[in-house]
């Protein structure tokens, strides 16, 4: 008898081994796709990204949103940027995915046209769609299809020491690209006896700086046709971008690396030594910079980057998230409440009191009491996006071609027209056809 | 301490091998059981390397032949393309650029590595007590280090602007290293990685190889001597011998790690400026984790698997067959 056993013994081993290994293989997802229950029940599981919304906004959401709903509770999780794309793959791929995400808005597309989002254009009106920062949300629509709402946006503006302007004798914040580079001027004949001194500090990969100078020139990245995208780097309009990207850095002759981007070294820590009058940047980074230098708060103001017209303001990168459900999301009634709450007026008034442009409201009220926020919201009117193409997480993630192309062409190693065209090549090689 | 130091050992010998015990005649006698008894008591390891060597592979393969992108992955399609995706993979110009690349990479990072790590165990044989101590201690603090913050004490020693090397060659009167960049192109920039890699895998080689030299007698060299040898005739007739199989061994080894670094050449540029540092580790990474085509890395994965076996193939023969390297 006892052999027998050991026979069944191993028998059970093998099975349990092969079906351990066919239940991890995940052929079997997908199956959960009807969910809509009728009363809102269960556990609702929201992953925001760290920096997002003030721990004082979330608190009040979730505790109002508990008290609305007694039978939902609310499971929130805050997730860091680092590694998120591929964290929320392995997540979706799950069979307990979360039921409210947030999105960063360039990989929007990405993840709308791979279907794994839940379709969410009837509910548009429920989530305060008419007034919803376009520049956003044209990042969740795909094949006429809504997958994403907008959460909030912020967008780079110059930042600038007051004093130093004052003592360089300019009276007014530029309004024009000349003006701008006469202020540059001036500036170093003010303080350029100081070797370590930076009129203006521009790295030579800041990519999304160079986005507002190739679309004030009229130029843009790509072209789109139907749902196929061709570059367009080596237009016109890309290239008068470039040149003034490259006027900027030679006129001010700045110190910072030429092969890194504003976080290599972090822009606002090399604002905060002080020896640097002006950077491109978010109204938040000055929050690092006064850890440096407390005093830096009082003397740091803001004014949109400037346009090639006088008068006017560039447009701008509008970078931000969008809010959205997974398509395998066990709760996706009580998630899209969830949004609904979160997209109403108060939260967005909050979001705004708290420095960001909110997504799905026109009213930027709460930004005006900061002078650095007045000056992002005035601009973000005028945002724009990088092209809604479900490949462009390729170029973010990856090898950017657009910051090779910088690099390339600052450095010398390339001619305007050689560096255009190989960038022109790379991105159509990435998010082409 | 020095009390040790004139104990030959016996490290060089190869230890006899296991005396087998002698089958015991007991087929008659024995039933089916207790037959079956020393396979059942391998199954569990076995099962555990086929859980856990074999089956990843074996996926890796399927899914090369898939194709497997976000949207596949979630819904659990199954798409069959065939050899699509190596097709497709080989037909890229700029593959077998990379893959070049990353073969004259690895010769030098490997040759480089075991040159100084076979001068350093040799100096080591040579060195007073003490000063191999410290030397020894030094090795085992930069093997240490993590790998990520040593690539960011590189990345400020070569920093254009702020690095120490720039500064120390201009004092020294190269002047035209005052904001000179040495990730301006993709072998600069390689050559930096390569030190990089160099200066962290030499610990394991010497130490690995200074003790194959530790077990040569001292008798040996002082015959050697006698005999009226030059060092380098010493080296050749006494040490060579003696670390020829544990250099086979580090060599293979470092073949298959410095083939696929990846982290130092990620950390340090991201494979760029435009491409210029890109390996076939950093291809995989760009094409399934930050791409998300996870059938097409599977794929390079699969051709890379195939490029090291086809270059470490002679090295795993020598291994099996040399007596000195049968470590079995």
């Amino acid at each position: 008898m006892k052999r027998w056993l050991k026979l069944a013994a191993g028998a059970a081993a093998i099975t349990l081994a092969t079906a351990g290994c066919a239940g991890s293989s995940g052929t079997d997802a997908g199956s959960a796709s009807s969910s809509a229950p009728a009363a809102l029940s269960g556990t609702v599981t929201v992953w925001l990204m760290t920096g997002s919304a003030p721990t004082k906004l979330t608190d009040a959401l979730n505790k109002e949103f508990e008290t609305a709903h007694p039978g939902v509770k609310v499971n929130y999780e805050i997730q860091q940027w680092d590694g998120i794309q591929q964290k929320l793959t392995t997540a979706l791929a799950g069979n307990t995915p979360p039921d409210v995400i947030e999105i960063g808005n360039t990989q929007t597309p990405y993840f709308a046209s791979t279907g794994v989002l839940t379709d969410l254009t009837d509910a548009k009106a429920d989530f305060n769609g008419a007034q919803w920062l376009k520049g956003l949300a044209a990042s969740a629509d795909f094949d006429g299809k809504t997958y994403g709402v907008p959460f909030y946006a912020a967008n780079r503006e110059v930042i600038y020491r007051k004093d130093m302007f004052e003592q360089a004798g300019i009276t007014k914040a530029p309004t024009s690209n000349d003006e701008w580079i006469d202020a540059i001027g001036k500036l170093k004949t003010k303080f350029g006896s100081d070797p370590d001194f930076q009129a203006l500090y521009m790295p030579g990969q800041n990519w999304y700086s160079l986005l507002s100078f190739i679309w004030d020139n009229g130029g843009d990245i790509a072209q789109a046709n139907g749902k196929s995208f061709k570059s367009t780097l080596d237009s016109a309009g890309a290239k008068a971008g470039l040149e003034f990207y490259k006027k900027l850095v030679d006129t001010s002759a700045t110190k910072a690396p030429k092969d890194a981007d504003e976080s290599k070294p972090q822009q606002a820590t090399v604002y905060g030594a002080g020896k640097v009058a002006m950077m491109i940047g978010l109204p938040w980074e000055l929050d690092t910079a006064v850890k440096t230098d407390a005093s830096l708060k009082d003397k740091t103001g803001a004014f949109a980057i400037p346009s090639k017209t006088a008068g006017q303001s560039a447009p701008v990168f509008l970078g931000g998230s969008n809010l959205a459900i997974p398509g395998n999301s066990k709760n996706a009634a009580a998630a899209k409440e969830y949004i609904k709450l979160l997209s109403s007026a108060k939260y967005q008034a909050q979001l705004a009191a708290a420095g960001v442009v909110p997504g799905t409201s026109t009213d930027t009220s709460g930004l005006d009491s900061s002078p650095l926020g007045s000056v992002m919201a005035k601009a973000s009117v005028n945002g724009k996006a990088v092209p809604a193409s479900a490949k462009w997480g390729d170029v973010e993630s990856g090898q950017n071609p657009i910051k090779d192309m910088l690099t390339a062409y600052l450095t010398g190693k390339k001619t305007l027209d050689q560096a255009t065209a190989d960038a022109n090549a790379a991105l159509d090689k990435l998010i082409g056809g | 301490m020095t009390a040790t130091q004139n104990v030959s050992m016996p490290a060089g010998a190869t230890p006899p091998a296991s005396a087998r015990p002698t089958p015991l005649r007991t087929r008659r006698r024995g039933r089916f059981g207790d037959r079956l008894l020393p396979y059942l008591l391998l199954l569990p390891a076995l099962v555990a390397i086929l859980v856990l060597l074999a089956w990843p592979l074996i996926q890796v393969l399927v899914i090369s032949f898939r194709k497997l992108d976000l949207g596949e992955l979630v819904r659990g399609k199954l798409i069959w393309v065939g050899f699509d995706n190596y097709s497709q993979t080989l037909a890229d110009p700029e593959f077998w650029t990379i893959t070049v690349r990353t073969l004259i990479f690895t010769t030098a990072v490997v040759a480089a590595t075991i040159l100084f790590g076979l001068l350093l165990a040799v100096l080591m044989r040579h060195l007073n007590p003490a000063i191999r101590i410290l030397v020894q201690v030094t090795l085992v603090l930069a093997w240490a280090t993590p790998v990520i913050a040593t690539t960011t004490v590189f990345q400020w020693m070569f920093d254009q602007q702020y690095g120490i090397l720039n500064k120390t060659l201009d004092r020294l009167g190269f002047h035209s290293f005052i904001g000179f960049s040495w990730f301006s192109t993709g072998p600069s920039t390689l050559t930096v990685i390569g030190i990089l890699i160099v200066w962290q895998a030499v610990p394991f080689v010497t130490f690995t190889l200074y003790a194959g030299l530790i077990g040569v007698p001292r008798e040996q060299y002082e015959a050697a001597g006698i005999d009226g040898a030059s060092p380098w005739q010493t080296f050749r007739a006494v040490s060579w011998p003696a670390v020829r199989p544990i250099m086979t061994m580090v060599t293979f080894l470092s073949v298959l790690w410095d083939f696929n670094a990846f982290a130092q050449i990620w950390a340090m540029r991201e494979g760029g400026p435009d491409g210029g540092s890109t390996t076939l580790a950093v291809v995989l990474y760009l094409k399934g984790i930050a791409g998300s085509h996870f059938g097409v890395s599977a794929a390079i994965a699969t051709l890379m698997l195939i490029l090291l076996a086809l270059i470490t193939g002679r090295y795993i023969q020598l291994l099996v067959r040399t007596k000195e390297g049968d470590l079995s």
